[in-house]
């Protein structure tokens, strides 16, 4: 939950993702529900030697089960909210 | 469940045409599209046919071969997309990237041609289906969102669990404690020596089950202490 409400602060930021099958994909969040679906829209694959089908890709729907890291613009991250938000997921979980 | 791309028989289609759905555990038709192409990896294109989303699968019927499909679940569906970029594939589709079994049967022996073929088949991780209208791939892709929204992953995933970049962190079995008495000395996002919180959200997993419930933080914006 903590991370559903975080991830929704990012809308309109680009991130990366990287999936378990190793394919990273960088772009715009588009959005993101509660199970970390995350959709992008201006997409590029990061490895585009490796997965030359998705260069045409603009924008896309990720399955949150198959995510293994999202990684954030550093400006995207409000260090202040997000102590106090892991603190009360810490007690409160 | 059942990873990876499944082909559909003269038994799995009713006298109707139509895929027989799983009626008993929920399963409804949402969107029939008629004069689709499928691709499967890097094969040629199939005969035209009909693509068939339910709640809970994607399956597509061919209009020549009555009795040939194929099906896969939205769980095995890791990501999905429309391509429209001629470079990468002629005709505008949708792009589908399928979780298949791990490649453990390579030493399997399949002597028969349809084993053989099946066996394939669970190592197609790519798919494109092509609709003969172009116009469509929006509402496609808008409706394939939505049903793989009706199908997160099924309670007792084993793989919750915080996870720290650091995997020197001490597992001491009694984290809340931890947390709880370490916290306003050392804050949670330096408790592992690492001193970059940024670096450490990056790190965290979010396939965590507890993550799940939009609906109890919602309902308890102020949690009280346990």
């Amino acid at each position: 939950m903590l991370f559903f409400s975080y991830f929704k602060e990012l809308v309109g930021k680009e991130v990366t993702v990287e999936l378990k099958n190793d394919l990273a994909i960088r772009g715009i969040l588009h959005s993101v529900d509660q199970y970390l679906n995350i959709k992008l829209e201006n997409t590029r694959v990061v490895d585009q030697d490796k997965y030359p089908h998705m260069l045409s890709v603009r924008n896309c729907f990720i399955r949150g089960s198959v995510v293994r890291y999202v990684q954030l613009p550093p400006d995207g991250v409000d260090i202040d909210i997000l102590h106090d938000a892991t603190r009360r997921e810490a007690r409160g979980g | 469940m059942v990873l990876g791309l499944q082909r559909l028989t003269e038994q799995d289609i009713e006298a109707s045409g139509h895929p027989c759905l799983d009626v008993a555990r929920g399963e409804e038709l949402v969107h029939v599209q008629r004069d689709v192409a499928i691709v499967l990896g890097d094969r040629l294109p199939e005969s035209p046919g009909t693509l068939y989303i339910s709640s809970r699968r994607v399956m597509w019927l061919s209009d020549i071969n009555r009795g040939k499909g194929y099906a896969v679940d939205f769980f095995s569906i890791s990501l999905h997309a429309v391509s429209r970029d001629p470079e990468a594939y002629p005709s505008p589709c949708i792009y589908l990237q399928i979780e298949a079994d791990a490649f453990e049967d390579d030493e399997s022996e399949c002597s028969d041609t349809e084993f053989a073929e099946d066996s394939d088949l669970s190592r197609v991780t790519e798919m494109r289906l092509v609709p003969s209208d172009s116009n469509q791939l929006n509402t496609l892709f808008d409706i394939f969102c939505q049903c793989a929204e009706l199908n997160p992953e099924p309670e007792g995933d084993d793989e919750s669990g915080w996870f720290f970049g650091d995997p020197g962190l001490p597992d001491d079995g009694d984290q809340n404690e931890w947390q709880l008495s370490e916290e306003l000395a050392n804050p949670i996002g330096y408790a592992n020596g690492n001193h970059d919180l940024a670096h450490s959200v990056l790190q965290l997993q979010i396939d965590d089950q507890r993550f799940e419930d939009a609906e109890e933080m919602e309902d308890h914006p102020h949690h009280e202490p346990n």
